[in-house]
């Protein structure tokens, strides 16, 4: 309420006013990185990012490698005549801090839907309560590093993954799973190894249950504001270090500028509907625990926008489940009523998966009660109530 | 509920009638107006007459917007619900349920009863309550109010759906004048030769018919070529028929007994100033006249006749009467003279026989043969009427006196067509018949007068006819002139309105206990039959069965 | 038959789920619950209607220049699951003990419990009086009463064989609640009216 949006105004005009007078400039190096990127030799760039990677100083940035050529394209294939997209999504009621007593609830929520001859779907959600232990530390025996934050966050990832190696037991085939965001979970790249790995091994045990029952997984974003492509470009461009940038000669230097602020779909804006770019790999610092499960991309026009769609290696070099996962990810964007299109798996698992307000203070409630009638009193903080009460 | 219910009283007032609605099945168009109907009280039987029809809405939005398109199936819903008529009924006479029995069986016997312990019906005294039920009149309450045929009820003819009789009570009919009105084509000379012949077969009354279109004694043919049979034909030698035409009573099958001649010396005054109009006179004629008298007395219109034109002068000087008056009443009294049954003097032993032949029951029918314009008509009814009447005085009085039954006069009925020549206002006093209107039965003579103009008639000889038999009347001041003197007229004006040209008549007055639509009956052979034995030939008869008592 | 299940109910009449997407009973047919002691309530629909089962999320156009009306089902196999539909029904009576009564019962029919089609027998018996005519004209839900009035009777009329004599009484017995409301009632008769259109016998009368 005490926010003055009569200051704001005029402001926001002023940069309205500016981004369209920098835009044709914008547009000019737009091309000129595109005309780049076609020019640009794949296995030249390929070396010059290893080059890069061995030198003792980390890239302060995230490029990518491309796995064939930069800028080419593949057309989709059409769909198997009987098929399943599964979405999943998950939320969390995350630990109350201002309470006594602590717990999580997770909810897994899917859609599995199934075309072609015998259409149906299944709308579901699995919801849990996690209080043991085993789900409150990441080392439970110790009860060291609580799981909170980030680290809920991934346990989530492993506990949707484990719910719908559950769900892909019936045996549906062909089927794709989709996420709704990125399979890199680079969230836990500040943590310690031990908690990375701690974290990781269910969630690597579920993906090896997929890839042995032959269901690809995939993570779809959209909008991404990815830039490893454009950064590859720098890289190629810099002749020195990059950013090192005060000191830079290069005649190029207005062109590395430009793409510092350029986006991945901005470049492949070339991808015609349906189209997707070649599999690129991450320098994700977190994939190096990875593994097998090590995630590559590919950025794929669904009509609209131009999305990020991210994939475990095994995938990715199976021709067979690549062209599935492409055509299959196309033919879910085609029946999406919004415009950009979104994949409807995705979205009713989303509908599935989230928790209301209500239903929040539902749980709090239950809870209460049930530790009241064992004799407990729930203590809440002053802040809490303050939060509460809200009065004047 | 009866089958043939037809609503229930929603509204009424004592004065005004009953509001019925009618039930959602009953059309308006099974009502008409002067339908004789029945509504059941919880105490009274009310027999009554419908005297309007009137159509309502429940919601006036429907009227103002009525469903389009003629679909049956609409109609049939919002009819008797949305829709729905109503009638204005006018209880006539009630009956108390108490005094009836308990099975509609119909004899004679037990309406007799009802009758004879003075509990039939009665003049209505209070109304019914709300949804009482109108029904419509059944054989039984037909006969309830009109009676059953025999002794003096006389069938008239049927209701208009049904099959039963309705009795005119001629008894009460001759204790009044009465008049048989319509229009013309109404067919007023079947309802009179009804009514006379209901009179000769009961034998309540003696006839004096003045027949100036010669319809009632011998065979006519009607309109559409049938042959109906006289009077003559049907009751035999007890009725006699005087003609002023000697001619025609010379024509074979048509025998005349006698024929009438009319004496110049009969000719009174009052004769002479009832055809002013006819002979054209001056309005001096009467001073004239009374000049006339003045000097010669009863022979003055014979002398007036033979005068010649010094005689004329002379009498003019010595009277003092103007001579061109008296001139121009001679000239036009010449007329008078040039007429085949004017004699220059006559006795009056053939009226006198003839007033004796009434005596002694037979009936007398007077034609006029080819004299039959207004003026022999005119004068002639006048002035037979006239001693007959005078007569009839005589006869009376004595009786009066004696109290001997043998004494006694029967009560005898003259009968004349245009009526409103002697009985409209400017003449009514001073002819012989509106002396005997106004009279009533003073000396057991009575009127029927029969007449397609009732507004002519002076209002006052009107108000004096006891029972009024009407067939269809179109013109507001007919209908109002029928009307005179009679109760319940809302009713009434709307029945006579409604009435079919041919076949329907209205009768109301003192010889039915309430006014009531009917078809007349045919004059047919079915009649003939039920009149009396036939007579054989064509109507020849001794003369001596004529003149036989009765 | 179950039909489908009570999700809100009220002394007056009650909402049920449609166990079949897209086709609740039709407008003005009868349904009846039964309860636990046998009584069976009787009642009229009133209303239908789809719509997401998350009231939040409305409709969105899914069709396209190949694939539209019933394809879109089979297209976007999650719409069984996401949309629900739902009818009103309003009370119109009751058999209890072996008697008809035409009035409300005394109270709401359970949460949960299931609504049925009714038999010809049962429409028949349950129509042979008209008095419920009147718990039809109380508004509920957003169909003028009067169209659910006349949607009721060209369906009884059907089930019960096109009786023209009951369709007659029925019109009468309308004409009479409604005798201050011509232009209602003329609404309605004219709805009911089965006059000289085929169409509206081979349809049965109900849309």
């Amino acid at each position: 309420m005490p926010l003055k949006l009569g200051l704001i105004g005029p402001q926001v005009d002023d940069m309205a006013q500016t981004i369209a007078r920098l835009s044709p400039e914008h547009d000019r190096f737009l091309t000129e990185a595109q005309d780049l990127l076609r020019g640009l030799n794949a296995d030249a760039l390929r070396e010059k990012l290893r080059w890069q990677q061995n030198q003792q100083m980390r890239l302060p940035w995230l490029v990518a490698m491309p796995r064939g050529s930069l800028s080419g394209t593949v057309t989709s294939p059409a769909p198997p005549v009987d098929f399943s997209v599964v979405g999943c999504d998950a939320s969390s009621i995350p630990p109350d801090r201002h309470s006594s007593v602590r717990c999580y609830v997770l909810n897994v929520g899917y859609a599995f839907l199934t075309y072609g001859r015998r259409p149906s779907a299944v709308l579901e959600a699995q919801s849990q309560l996690c209080f043991r232990d085993q789900d409150l530390y990441v080392f439970p025996d110790r009860r060291d590093v609580p799981i909170e934050g980030a680290l809920l966050g991934a346990r989530m990832e492993v506990e949707t993954l484990r719910v719908l190696q559950g769900v892909m037991e019936n045996g549906a085939r062909p089927a794709l799973i989709l996420r709704d965001g990125p399979l890199i979970l680079w969230t836990l790249q500040s943590e310690s190894k031990e908690v990375q790995r701690a974290l990781l091994r269910d969630l690597f045990g579920s993906m090896d249950r997929l890839r042995e029952a032959g269901v690809p997984l995939a993570g779809y974003i959209s909008y991404t504001n990815s830039r490893d492509l454009a950064n590859s470009l720098r890289v190629w461009l810099c002749l020195t270090q990059p950013n090192k940038c005060e000191h830079c000669q290069s005649e190029k230097r207005d062109l590395c500028m430009a793409l510092a602020k350029m986006h991945d779909r901005e470049l492949l804006g070339f991808l015609t509907e349906g189209e997707r770019s070649e599999l690129f790999g991450s320098s994700s610092q977190i994939l190096e625990e990875y593994g097998d499960h090590r995630v590559e991309f590919f950025y794929l026009n669904v009509g609209g926008e131009i999305v990020r769609v991210e994939v475990p290696q095994w995938v990715g070099s199976d021709a067979t489940l690549l062209e599935f996962v492409h055509a299959a990810i196309n033919d879910q964007c085609r029946r999406s009523p919004c415009f950009p299109p979104y994949p409807p798996a995705l979205l009713e698992a989303h509908e599935q998966a989230v928790i209301t307000t209500v239903e929040r203070r539902l749980v709090e409630e239950i809870i209460d009660r049930a530790v009241g009638r064992q004799g407990q009193r729930l203590v809440r903080s002053a802040k809490d109530d303050s939060k509460r009460r809200r009065g004047v | 509920m009866s089958e043939n219910r037809l609503g229930v009283v929603v509204d009424g007032t004592f004065n005004g009638g009953l509001t019925v609605r009618l039930e959602p099945g009953v059309s308006s168009e099974q009502l008409r107006i002067g339908n004789f109907v029945v509504v059941e009280g919880q105490r009274n039987r009310y027999f009554s007459l419908i005297a309007d029809i009137q159509l309502k809405a429940a919601d006036i939005r429907l009227l103002a917007d009525p469903p389009r398109d003629n679909s049956p199936f609409v109609a049939r819903a919002l009819a008797g619900t949305s829709t729905y008529a109503t009638a204005e009924v006018k209880p006539m006479l009630m009956l108390e349920k108490v005094s009836l029995p308990q099975t509609g069986v119909l004899d004679k016997s037990t309406l007799d009863a009802l009758f004879a312990e003075g509990s039939g019906p009665q003049p209505v005294r209070t109304i019914p309550m709300h949804f009482a039920e109108l029904r419509e009149a059944t054989e039984l309450d037909f006969a309830t109010v009109f009676g059953q045929e025999g002794g003096t009820n006389f069938a008239m003819g049927t209701p208009l759906a049904m099959d039963i009789p309705i009795c005119l009570r001629l008894d009460r009919f001759v204790e009044r004048s009465n008049g048989v009105f319509g229009q013309s084509g109404t067919g007023k000379s079947f309802l009179a030769r009804l009514v006379i012949s209901g009179i000769i077969k009961t034998r309540v009354a003696v006839n004096l018919i003045f027949d100036m279109h010669d319809e009632y004694s011998f065979d006519k043919q009607t309109e559409d070529g049938r042959f109906v049979k006289g009077l003559r034909q049907i009751f035999g030698s007890q009725v006699l028929i005087y003609s002023l035409d000697e001619e025609m009573g010379r024509r074979s099958g048509r025998n005349v007994d006698v024929t009438l001649k009319i004496g110049l010396n009969q000719i009174e005054e009052a004769d002479i100033v009832l055809l002013s109009e006819e002979l054209n006179l001056r309005q001096t004629a009467e001073a004239t006249i009374g000049l006339l008298r003045d000097a010669f007395r009863e022979r003055w219109l014979l002398r007036l006749l033979e005068m010649t034109p010094e005689e004329l002068e002379a009498f003019s000087a010595t009277s003092g009467a103007h001579p061109a008056s008296v001139a121009s009443l001679q000239r036009n009294l010449k007329r008078l003279q040039r007429q085949g049954y004017i004699e220059r003097e006559q006795d009056f032993s053939a009226l006198d026989d003839l007033v004796q032949a009434l005596d002694r029951g037979k009936h007398v029918i007077l034609q006029f043969g080819r004299y039959n314009s207004v003026l022999d008509y005119v004068l002639v009814s006048n002035l037979v009427t006239r001693r007959v009447r005078q007569r009839y005085e005589e006869r009376t009085r004595r009786y009066e006196e004696t109290q001997a039954a043998s004494d006694k006069p029967r009560p005898l009925i003259i009968t004349i067509e245009e009526a409103h020549k002697f009985l409209n206002p400017a003449v009514a006093r001073q002819t012989t018949f509106g002396i005997i209107a106004r009279e009533m039965r003073k000396y057991n003579v009575t009127l029927l007068v029969i007449d397609q103009r009732p507004s002519s008639i002076d209002p006052e000889v009107m108000s004096q006819l006891g029972t009024r038999v009407s067939g269809k009347l179109t013109e507001e001041r007919d209908i109002e002139a029928v009307l005179t003197g009679v109760g319940n007229r809302s009713a009434l004006r709307g029945a006579l309105e409604s009435l079919d040209t041919r076949q329907q008549i209205l009768i109301m007055g003192h010889a039915v206990p309430m006014p009531i639509m009917m078809r007349t009956r045919p004059y047919d052979e079915e009649f003939y039959r039920a009149m009396g034995p036939q007579v054989p030939g064509g109507g020849v008869m001794d003369l001596r069965d004529l003149f036989e008592e009765q | 038959m179950r039909i489908g299940e009570i999700i809100e109910t009220t002394s007056s009449g009650f909402v049920a789920e449609s166990f079949e997407l897209n086709r609740p009973p039709a407008l003005g047919s009868l349904v009846l619950v039964r309860l636990p002691d046998e009584t069976a309530l009787y009642g009229a629909v009133t209303y239908g209607q789809t719509a997401g089962v998350d009231p939040s999320r409305r409709a969105v156009r899914r069709s396209t220049d190949v694939v539209f009306d019933g394809a879109i089902y089979e297209q976007h196999p999650e719409l069984e699951h996401i949309l629900r539909t739902e009818f009103g029904v309003a009370l119109v009576g009751f058999v209890a003990a072996g008697r008809l009564r035409h009035h409300l019962p005394a109270r709401p029919p359970p949460l949960h419990f299931s609504v049925q089609g009714v038999s010809r027998e049962e429409v028949c018996y349950f129509t042979d009086g008209l008095l419920y005519f009147r718990l039809l004209l109380i508004p509920y839900g957003d169909v003028p009463p009067q169209q659910v009035l006349a949607a009721n009777v060209r369906w009884v009329y059907e089930q019960r064989g096109h009786d023209d004599i009951w369709l007659d009484t029925a019109a009468r017995e309308i004409a009479t609640l409604l005798k201050n409301d011509s232009a209602a009632l003329l609404t309605v008769l004219y709805a009911i009216d089965p006059g000289d259109v085929p169409m509206l016998r081979e349809q049965g009368g109900v849309a």
